[in-house]
């Protein structure tokens, strides 16, 4: 019942989309008074019927529907309430009415929009629209959610138990909230170019909206990493798979872009740059979202294996990525005025930064669809290992890394270096210190070289902030000590990230051991005391806890519980690993088969993790700041 | 400085990176090459891999086995046509199980494959593409695999 319900509310949408497109070509010439009224309602409609086939959705996986297919699938009875409200989101179907949901939901908050004049509202609206057909068409084609099932079952099959996990519950929304919106920023940045209606009220609008889309990719990226590293039991949080390079790509584009935006802000400089990262960013999310639901690669966690779906996809793709970019190439704007590059100010600093993350992000792409094209030519099958991605793009990265320290401070036009002593100073020193470390002992090169880089990044950001702290604080304004710093402190951020990446990856430990209960076992600095194994019966799985010891010289300090969980639904067990957080490393169990008496145990010491999540939160705090600006 | 001077150094400049970035990606691309192989083809080829290579295909059941007081667990992934014994050191992925799709990662020396990664996948339905071609091929698909 509920699924026709959803049905009727999806076929409403695309006939309400595709009268509004009519509607719009029709009046595009003489401006009726009453064309606008219509047509700011049709979008609206738009929304309201996308929302309600959304609830319907959500209502049948409340209400464990098993007449709808989607649901029977990928739900059970007896599962926890907030999974059921994940369930929706946790495959192919429903993520893509998700997809489609944000998508009218950035269209429709964007229908608000006062500052911008309403020509290019009203075409920015048209471009989503016509995407929105294009997804809906989709959707209905080859991936309904609300299927009917053919069967009458009383029980579904359950959600895959690994997914059931609240940082999985709200990654698909906020990665989406950054994927879907840069459609937004691609229909503005069309129809900027088709109304030649570049002007500084438009870059306004569109930063906000890039930056917050860049944020939600952050958080999304971050959250999605976090689960990773606590869920897979491997260890690690980033693995250079192809799933997640999709999400990596748009979000270096996404850096570039919101960099670029602030360069145009000061003199409407490179207008046709940033039209092509506009379009870049989309298309690089679809590209993403093409690489993940067709199964084209192997991947540790490919979505669905259809190939009538990956060709559809291609076909979006191709189409919305082509259009735009043979539009740009027609339509390319003047570029009005020349500017000092060369120097040593704030906008050749952001040309580089701009061209850094562009080539970081096609050595990505390359990385991600090298199997691709070695296949189609040789057909031979071969994956691209890790090490290739971080020899590749770290190193190029590493310029940009080095400048953004002082970026900030730098005036836009003025040939500033001689303000910049003291913290030139500074590199100098850090830099004779860890040469002289790296001859002194044979400690590791790269994690010698993140070490420096992340201290060199977080010092000059910090007596930034302390500058520009004791200017207002001597003027009493102490607003704009929080306000102006939005861009250093997420500068900071990513120091601090840098620091747990190189401290967590260089010096990470890794013992196997195999245990008897009441055995202890040493690593480093610790022991470790495997008290008991139980099992226990918990909502829908079973599982089996190990209870650790954690001890100094005989002194407990903390139990850590490793899990294996059976989910009987599925037939699936996973791993829950046992994780001592600590700012300065993290201890991290896995209980793994029994073999007689002894279980076998994996330790990692992962040192500075957490500086990671850290440096991923302040980055978002300063993009938050710089957002509300 | 003219205008169009700086372009063209930025334009230098741009290039210069490319280029540097495009020899790194060329000298990390080849050595880091991982090629996959299906079980018959590792014996058609009957060559030792001493890089590393993976090989898919489904855990033969029955065949797992651990070898007591110690982390090594031994089994055989087939393509329902050749099989290819595996040592493995460690904690097996949760998906891994008799008779579901495995991609091992290892050397493969004197018809053992010594690896110390294996990759299940995450939907437990999911069966790696190239692995059901084959076994489409050789009409040994079974529906239940999906």
């Amino acid at each position: 019942m509920i699924s026709y319900l959803g049905n009727f509310f999806i076929i409403l949408s695309l006939i309400v989309s595709i009268i509004s497109i009519i509607f719009f070509i029709i009046n595009k010439k003489n401006e009726k008074i009453y064309f606008e009224v219509i047509y700011y309602i049709n979008v609206r409609l738009v929304f309201l019927f996308i929302t309600l086939a959304f609830c319907c959705l959500l209502l049948a996986y409340l209400l464990s529907d098993f007449t709808n297919l989607n649901v029977f699938f990928n739900s059970h009875t007896n599962k926890p309430l907030i999974y059921k409200f994940a369930g929706v989101w946790s495959n192919h179907e429903g993520s893509l009415l998700l997809w489609i949901l944000i998508m009218s939901t950035y269209t429709f908050i964007f229908s608000f929009e006062k500052k911008i004049n309403k020509k290019i509202i009203n075409w920015t609206i048209f471009f989503q629209i016509i995407m929105i057909v294009g997804f809906l068409l989709f959707m209905i084609l080859t991936s309904n959610p609300f299927t009917i099932n053919p069967g009458n079952p009383n029980q579904g099959m359950g959600l895959n138990p690994i997914l059931q996990d609240p940082a999985l519950a709200i990654h698909p929304p906020l990665l989406y909230s950054g994927y879907v919106g840069y459609s937004l920023v691609l229909s503005m940045a069309l129809s900027g170019l088709i109304t030649d209606g570049i002007e500084k009220n438009w870059i306004q609008v569109i930063k906000k909206y890039s930056l917050f889309c860049w944020l939600m990719l952050t958080l999304g990226i971050g959250v999605g990493s976090f689960w990773a590293y606590y869920e897979l039991g491997w260890g690690g949080w980033w693995f250079w798979d192809p799933v997640e390079n999709a999400s990596l790509m748009p979000w270096l584009a996404g850096i570039a872009l919101i960099h670029s935006l602030q360069i145009l802000n000061q003199n409407l400089l490179l207008k046709r740059w940033i039209i092509f990262l506009s379009i870049l960013c989309f298309s690089l999310s679809l590209l993403g979202t093409f690489l993940v639901r067709s199964g084209i690669l192997m991947s540790v966690h490919a979505f669905a294996n259809d190939s009538s779906r990956g060709i559809f996809i291609l076909l979006i793709f191709l189409v919305i990525t082509g259009f735009s970019f043979l539009l740009f190439i027609i339509k390319t704007p003047t570029q009005n005025k020349a500017t000092s590059l060369l120097e040593i100010n704030k906008t050749s600093f952001l040309i580089i930064n701009n061209i850094i993350m562009t080539i970081a992000c096609f050595t990505v792409l390359l990385g991600t669809i090298y199997p691709l094209i070695i296949e189609s030519i040789t057909n031979e099958r071969i994956s691209v290992g890790a090490p290739y991605f971080n020899s590749t793009v770290l190193p190029i990265l590493f310029p940009g890394l080095l400048l953004m320290a002082i970026a900030p401070a730098l005036s836009w036009g003025k040939n500033e270096l001689k303000n910049f002593i003291l913290q030139i100073r500074i590199l100098l020193i850090i830099t004779l210190i860890l040469m002289i470390i790296y001859i002194l002992s044979n400690i590791n090169l790269w994690g010698l070289i993140g070490l420096g880089l992340s201290f060199w990044i977080m010092i000059s950001s910090i007596y930034q902030i302390y500058i520009k702290f004791l200017k207002n604080f001597n003027h009493r304004k102490f607003r704009t000590i929080i306000s102006n710093n939005g861009s250093i402190i997420a500068h900071l951020g990513i120091g601090i990230l840098i620091l747990g990446i190189t401290v967590s990856s260089v010096w990470k430990k890794e013992y196997i051991y195999n245990m008897k209960v009441g055995e202890i076992k040493t690593i480093q600095g610790y022991e470790i005391k495997l008290e008991e194994v139980k099992q226990f019966k918990v909502d829908n799985y079973e599982t089996l806890k190990g209870k650790f010891i954690l001890q100094q010289n005989n002194k407990k300090i903390a139990t850590i519980v490793p899990e294996k969980r059976y989910y009987a639904v599925s037939k699936i067990v996973t791993t829950e690993a046992g994780i001592l957080h600590q700012l300065k490393q993290d201890i991290y169990l896995i209980i793994g088969e029994n073999n007689t008496d002894y279980w076998s145990v994996k330790i990692y010491q992962n040192p500075l993790v957490s500086f990671i999540w850290i440096g991923i939160f302040i980055s978002f705090i300063g993009g938050l700041i710089s957002l509300k600006r | 400085m003219r205008p169009n001077h700086q372009r063209l150094i930025f334009i230098i400049f741009s290039i210069l990176l490319l280029l540097f970035s495009v020899f790194l990606i060329l000298s990390n691309i080849r050595s880091n090459v991982i090629f996959f192989l299906t079980p018959s083809e590792l014996k058609n080829e009957k060559v030792e891999y001493y890089d590393k290579i993976r090989i898919g295909g489904i855990v033969k059941p029955d065949s797992i086995e651990t070898i007591k007081n110690s982390n090594e667990i031994k089994f055989i992934i087939s393509d329902n046509i050749s099989e290819i014994n595996v040592s493995f050191v460690g904690i097996p992925p949760d998906l891994f199980k008799e008779g579901s799709g495995v991609v091992a990662e290892g050397t493969y020396e004197n018809d053992m494959l010594i690896s110390k990664k294996i990759y299940a996948k995450h939907d437990e339905n999911y069966m790696p593409s190239d692995i059901a071609e084959q076994l489409k091929k050789n009409n040994k698909w079974n529906i239940n695999y999906k």
